[in-house]
């Protein structure tokens, strides 16, 4: 009986121990109802706030699954009384979360095509046997196609392209050295800077645009976001290329047997398939309707209409499709999402922007000009901390209520959520490359802070040069 | 019994995995060989593991299979696994995802019983502790770690005896520093005492130390327990009376030569959270391998 009893005791202990920081969130959001609305908030954007800190406490520490955090998120809405259940229900799920759903099946779709080998005779041809050419190759490539297709996709194919080259240049599976972290770290960072370029780029541009049009400022279409933001990335993929190559200067400057071998393994797997051919097609027909349908039916609608082409066409099973998409993740876009709406809605958004101007004010004359600096540089580090689409669906609704140019704030929030650069954790594709178990988690602060600091000083010169020309 | 044997890399793992069959040979236990891998957080698992499909699809390996290749290799150099699988090599199509978090390969039946090899990915502590659940295991054994809560968490929530191997030289010829006093855990100390004893061919030194000497005779009567017992399996031993807080005297006496031996608390998991116990503060201090036998 006693041990029994101890057993229990043990693995209670054993549950804190590791549930912490959903114990502290409990408290914490138990604290935060009883204390007194401050003045200017509201009863309801009180409570909307409680459920922002908790969701944001369990979201870092990720001390329950993220499934479980999306549930938490829509009982306390209704709950607390911050909306009914249908309106929970009706703000859970729009366009936004139909691109997450879409695009994330869209990159189960494209991957499963094993079009990777494909890709690594392509890149090659191009780039030769230079190593400095293969890392900007790397770094070009993934940014160009993770613009259009999305990051994720973009580092699985990418991935064993580059283990493929380690390997057949002599390198051992678990060997660490400057060339793995070179070539490793040109993908990680080649698609963090191509999602900034277009809304398939990365869910969080499409949270951003349901936001501007969900709270009435604007209209941005595919096009649109193209000509604000592929700029920047065409400036900074030389410029990420150069940082890389000086940080991780490899010894091997020529990799000529790694490029033979490689080409003769690609040549083993002969022509393209149909329906390699076919899942191309579908790809391009998508981009198409993004650019040109995406104005009248939605982001969403479009990804989703790809997804019933590679279903349709049986270039993936159901079973496939559902067993590789990441439903936690969908699930908590759309109850933080739905949180977002109803930031806005109750005005804790507008408060908590007031809140941060007024203290602002307090140190500097003229906070305006700070309104930009607090959404990047936040933006920046959440992301390093959460997850970019977190980021953005949380922070969207406070600085597009700040004042100034909600298109220029709202625009830096969504294009600095994707300098990703410092953590592990900061997005999938860092987690991708560091599950090879070829770089350290300190290689990512060494030449992460660089490009951080980059991106922000050129992301500050393009919004006051470049897009006040095109508003 | 069953023994559980975690390791990370090769590097960082050779003496645990020596010392660790070398301990399943002597109790014939059926022995598993756990690499645990990084933890994969969730925002990124399904984008992950679409990654390894398509690095398996060009014949390469996922991270933490060549660890398991390496173990296997070691395997049968000592000739643990049967002839027939030694010749057909690491099978490593047999690699077996059970759940999304733990895959296994699988192996013929060795000569000394079962030997699995099994991936984990996550927080080592929960995965040591779900294996541990799992696999009804008797014998925890993993390499030693510079951080203390690691030490203290295994103490605390792992359900078998764990043996950390800190600091072990296969080369050298270490004795067994036996660790007793009136407490239960001691008696079943002794029991293992003797496996280790066996596994390593080597003699055991019986210490008690008391803080005062008016307790010393209490302790008598388990050292003399002691002595008889391992006497009665041939084992060559002595007697070692001390004075002080066990907590120094003991680390101090075992330094780098010694298998340190010794009972888990009999202290309530409560107690045990708030204010550590005797064998969870020697392990700290310890410099050389240590079984805390529960």
């Amino acid at each position: 009986m006693s041990n029994l009893t101890n057993q229990l005791i043990s693995n209670i202990l054993f549950w804190l121990s590791r549930k912490k920081w959903l114990v502290i969130a409990f408290f914490i959001s138990v604290s935060l109802f009883y204390v007194e609305t401050p003045e200017g908030l509201t009863s309801d954007a009180h409570r909307t706030l409680i459920i922002v800190i908790t969701a944001l406490i369990l979201i870092v520490s990720e001390s329950i699954p993220l499934p479980a955090i999306a549930m938490l998120i829509l009982i306390m809405e209704v709950v607390l009384g911050v909306d009914t259940a249908d309106g929970v229900a009706s703000s859970f799920m729009n366009d936004a979360v139909f691109f997450i759903m879409g695009s994330l099946m869209l990159a189960v779709a494209i991957v499963h095509q094993g079009l990777d080998k494909r890709l690594a005779l392509s890149i090659i041809n191009v780039t030769g046997n230079k190593t400095w050419r293969i890392a900007f190759g790397f770094v070009f490539f993934s940014a160009l196609m993770s613009s259009f297709i999305g990051e994720h996709t973009v580092a699985a194919m990418m991935l064993p392209v580059a283990l493929a080259l380690l390997r057949y240049s002599g390198k051992k599976p678990h060997q660490t050295s400057n060339l793995s972290s070179l070539l490793l770290f040109s993908i990680a960072y080649g698609c963090a800077l191509g999602s900034i370029g277009t809304p398939s780029g990365g869910g969080r541009n499409a949270i951003m645009i349901g936001y501007f049009s969900e709270f009435n400022i604007t209209k941005i279409s595919y096009w649109d976001w193209i000509k604000y933001a592929y700029p920047m990335m065409l400036i900074e993929v030389p410029i990420a290329s150069l940082i890389l190559w000086l940080t991780f200067k490899p010894k091997k400057k020529i990799l000529d047997s790694a490029v033979r071998k490689l080409k003769v393994s690609v040549a083993k797997d002969g022509k393209l398939s149909s329906n390699q051919v076919l899942s191309m097609i579908i790809f391009i027909f998508v981009f198409f309707s993004w650019i040109f349908l995406s104005p009248s039916i939605g982001l969403g609608i479009v990804a989703l209409m790809g997804v019933f082409f590679y279903l349709s066409f049986r270039l993936i099973d159901w079973h496939d499709l559902t067993r590789r998409t990441n439903w936690g993740v969908v699930i908590l876009f759309g109850s933080v999402i739905s949180l977002g709406i109803q930031m806005n809605e109750t005005g804790a958004a507008k408060w908590l922007a007031d809140f941060i101007l007024h203290s602002l004010s307090n140190s500097i004359d003229d906070p305006s000009n700070l309104r930009w600096f607090f959404s990047v540089i936040v933006s920046g580090i959440m992301t390093n901390l959460l997850s970019n689409a977190a980021t953005v669906a949380i922070l969207g609704p406070i600085v597009l209520e700040m004042g100034g140019d909600p298109i220029i704030l709202g625009m830096s929030t969504s294009i600095a959520s994707a300098f990703a650069y410092l953590t592990i954790v900061a997005s999938p594709t860092c987690m991708i490359i560091y599950s090879t178990g070829l770089i350290s988690s300190k290689d990512y602060i060494k030449a992460g802070w660089k490009l951080f600091i980059i991106s922000i000083t050129l992301l500050l010169l393009i919004s006051i040069f470049y897009w006040p020309i095109l508003s | 019994m069953n023994v559980l044997i975690a390791i990370s890399s090769k590097h960082h793992s050779e003496s645990t995995l020596k010392a660790g069959m070398k301990v399943a040979n002597a109790f014939s236990a059926s022995s598993t060989v756990l690499e645990v891998g990084e933890k994969i957080n969730e925002f990124s698992m399904k984008e992950v593991y679409m990654a390894r499909e398509r690095i398996e699809s060009w014949n390469f390996d996922r991270p933490g299979v060549d660890v398991l290749e390496w173990a296997f290799n070691y395997l049968c150099k000592e000739k643990l696994i049967n002839d027939s699988s030694i010749e057909r090599g690491f099978p490593k199509n047999t690699l077996v995802e059970n759940s999304s978090r733990r895959s296994e390969v699988f192996l013929e039946k060795g000569k000394a019983k079962n030997i699995s090899l099994i991936i984990r990915n996550g927080e080592i502590i929960e995965e040591l502790r779900n294996e541990v659940q799992t696999g009804d295991y008797d014998v925890t054994i993993l390499g030693g770690s510079k951080s203390g809560n690691l030490s203290f968490d295994m103490v605390q929530y792992i359900e078998s005896s764990i043996f950390i191997v800190k600091n072990f030289q296969t080369q050298k010829k270490n004795k067994i520093l036996l660790a007793v006093d009136s407490s239960k855990g001691s008696k079943k100390a002794i029991k293992h005492c003797v496996g280790i004893a066996n596994a390593f061919n080597i003699e055991v030194e019986i210490i008690t130390v008391t803080k005062d000497v008016k307790l010393r005779k209490a302790n008598q009567n388990i050292t003399e327990y002691a002595s008889k017992f391992l006497r009665r399996f041939n084992i060559k031993n002595k007697i070692i009376f001390e004075e002080g807080d066990p907590v120094d005297v003991i680390p101090k006496k075992a330094g780098n030569d010694h298998i340190l031996v010794i009972g888990s608390s009999s202290r309530g998991p409560i107690k045990t959270f708030f204010q550590s116990s005797t064998p969870i503060k020697i392990l700290k201090k310890c410099n050389c391998p240590i079984l805390v036998v529960k």
